[in-house]
């Protein structure tokens, strides 16, 4: 038979390709997919696969708090989160996926160890101010310490996600979400931002991705 | 400029015309609210700049190119049908006698794509591309005609760990390299598509772009891996696309379609891959030797054969992050061309007689916020020159561009390509007065997708 190669080849892969492949499916609209086949299989292009995600325009999962990553997918889900990286990528990612794929994901993440982000040419100045603010806040502006909520090592609490470590970019991206749109409501955060400068902010995100011992 | 004032003074009302009719159109065929996304989106529901890096279709981000080297199985199977359309104008600086629909608007060509998951493993993407001046009556009146256009049938796997990440798969491809996830692979690195008219034979797609001699619809089967994200390799083989490949010259004549002999025709690609931060770059390398049948001839005799050889060079870097997308990509293709013994002896030339070219494009992009971007573009290709191949391959030049993506799916756009050199020289290329700057051509598109 001519051009026997390929005919093998293409039969083999289809024989293979056949059967349902769930262990390493990338399938989104399917209940049977587990969150660990979820998380390596899809959600890894972005955030990695242990959740040290490698550019600033994913964040990190890796040692996040369950509770948050379930809130936020929920979010996602029912588009109640706004804002354009959330609803350009996460909306359709979300829209099917089960209770039980929304929880094993918060699981999977949470087991994650976090890495730290390299910060060699950050301004000691500037991680000073961020730490005085993370954990004294700015009281002049009635700006309250974000260790409060977020634990006094970045580590989060339940619903109150985990900072430390996180791609200052996409803290200082959140951060503007919450003090200039309606992106993300529903959380005490619109308040607390509000009366942040743009040097405050820089100040905060520089610290929270370093987040020194 | 001088040129650019010049074109834009005798079609400025024609040009405001139709670029605001192309957003009218837009308008309503597009609302503001409606989910308007291509197959692909639709699967993932995902946005286009999620795969495409700052919205510039076809270029892809690093997702992107795992939602291909994946097979395009992320997501969920939904309607696989996607079309895209392209109207446009180019405009000659001075047209040579008998160009056709100069400065004129057309609606240049169309695609249908069928693209999407199959299985857990399978995908496709598929294209048909109506070409609207495919054929010239010579009475001032065109033809349209489609044929099968980029193919690529995939079944891909991954086996990820903490510590390892294996992708690999087999692409059925009609086009070496269109499988390649980089988009200054051949295949991939000229973008807006052009008609066959007249008028756009000095737009920017046919200016000189790094290929393979071989050209497209001709079958192929490649097996590729991606390890760690980090080492790409591929290695496949193209015969002639007839008898069960047939769909893959769908639409194509007998006697214009690429014609090569046996299964043994290898392309080969290796790339090494890394991204940091908001950064990623690639630098690779690929190949192909083709066994090629003069076009029309009997494939029977073994005179008829020759053979092109292929090497080529590519290197790609993008800088993403919102509200900033950057790309510079350099490519590089040597092909050397062995005649087969009929075209020699009929040309008279010498026994294995080869000619070289060299071709070289590099090109920077700049996108804000996914909505407006500019690019810009030097071409450059040489060679040697003999009995067959009596036009000198010496061109050279640059394209400028400037283009605004209104919605996600609709791109318009600008571009001027200047030549410095043509077929090996500045002034009277042609020996009667014509010179490399007559070819100048400036080229307004509008580009829908749905």
């Amino acid at each position: 038979m001519k051009f026997s190669p390929i005919t093998l080849s293409l039969s083999l892969a289809l024989l293979g390709a056949g059967c349902s492949n769930i262990e390493h499916s990338r399938s989104l609209g399917d209940p049977r997919v587990s969150a660990k086949t979820l998380a390596e299989q899809v959600c890894s292009n972005c955030h990695g696969v242990d959740g040290n995600s490698i550019s600033p325009a994913f964040p990190r999962l890796a040692g996040q708090q369950p509770a948050y990553i379930v809130s936020q997918l929920t979010n996602f889900r029912s588009h109640q989160r706004l804002d354009p990286p959330g609803s350009e990528y996460m909306w359709g990612l979300s829209r099917h996926m089960t209770e039980e794929q929304i929880t094993g994901l918060g699981a999977y993440y949470s087991k994650q160890e976090p890495h730290r982000v390299s910060s060699r040419d950050v301004d000691p100045k500037l991680l000073a101010a961020g730490k005085e603010i993370f954990e004294n806040g700015v009281p002049a502006e009635n700006v309250i310490a974000c260790v409060a909520c977020h634990g006094p090592k970045g580590q989060g609490i339940e619903a109150f996600p985990r900072l430390a470590f996180q791609h200052s970019n996409y803290i200082l991206r959140q951060l503007d979400v919450f003090q200039n749109t309606q992106g993300r409501p529903g959380t005490p955060m619109d308040a607390v931002v509000h009366p942040l400068t743009s040097e405050n902010k820089e100040a905060i995100a520089a610290y929270l991705q370093a987040f020194p011992d | 400029m001088l040129l650019i004032s010049k074109y834009f003074h005798g079609n400025l009302i024609k040009v405001v015309t139709w670029f605001f009719g192309v957003l009218a159109i837009g308008a309503i065929v597009f609302p503001q609210d409606a989910q308007a996304l291509p197959s692909f989106a639709r699967q993932t529901g995902q946005n286009c700049v999620a795969c495409h890096a700052g919205g510039q279709f076809p270029e892809l981000t690093p997702y992107g190119r795992m939602f291909k080297m994946t097979g395009y199985t992320i997501g969920e199977r939904t309607l696989p049908l996607s079309v895209m359309g392209v109207v446009n104008s180019a405009s000659i600086s001075n047209p040579p006698d008998g160009t056709a629909k100069n400065g004129e608007v057309v609606f240049a060509t169309g695609s249908l794509f069928l693209a999407g998951k199959i299985t857990d493993n399978i995908g496709a993407f598929a294209q048909v591309t109506y070409d609207n001046f495919a054929v010239d009556n010579g009475d001032g009146s065109f033809s349209g005609h489609s044929n099968a256009d980029n193919i690529d049938v995939r079944f891909a796997n991954r086996i990820i760990t903490g510590k390892q990440d294996w992708i690999y798969g087999l692409s059925l491809n009609n086009n070496p390299s269109v499988s390649d996830p980089w988009n200054s692979a051949a295949a991939w690195m000229s973008y807006v598509p052009a008609a066959s008219l007249s008028s756009h034979s000095f737009t920017d797609p046919t200016t000189p772009y790094p290929g393979f001699g071989a050209g497209g619809n001709i079958a192929g089967l490649s097996a590729y891996l991606f390890w760690n994200q980090t080492v790409y390799a591929e290695l496949g083989s193209y015969r002639t696309a007839d008898q069960a490949f047939s769909f893959m010259s769908a639409g194509i004549d007998d006697a214009s379609k690429t014609k090569l002999n046996g299964n043994n025709n290898p392309y080969w690609r290796l790339a090494l891959s890394h991204e940091w931060g908001p950064h990623n770059l690639m630098v690779g390398t690929s190949g192909m030797i083709a066994h090629v049948f003069d076009a029309g001839t009997d494939v029977s005799d073994p005179a008829n054969l020759g053979q092109y050889r292929n090497t080529g060079v590519d290197a790609q870097y993008q800088y993403i992050l919102e509200p900033h997308t950057i790309t510079a990509q350099l490519a590089y293709m040597r092909q050397e061309t062995a005649y087969s013994d009929n075209s020699i002896i009929t040309a008279a030339g010498d026994v294995g007689l080869t000619d070289t070219t060299y071709m070289s494009r590099a090109k920077v992009s700049y996108v804000y916020h996914a909505k407006y971007g500019g690019s810009l573009a030097y071409f450059n290709s040489t060679g040697s020159t003999s009995v067959i191949q009596t036009t000198d391959p010496s061109t050279n030049g640059m394209t400028f561009e400037a283009f605004w993506i209104p919605k996600q799916n609709i791109r318009v756009g600008a571009q001027y390509t200047a030549y410095n050199k043509y077929q090996g020289a500045t002034d009277n290329y042609d020996g009667v007065g014509r010179n490399a700057s007559d070819n100048n051509t400036l080229f307004l598109y509008a580009w829908f997708a749905y």
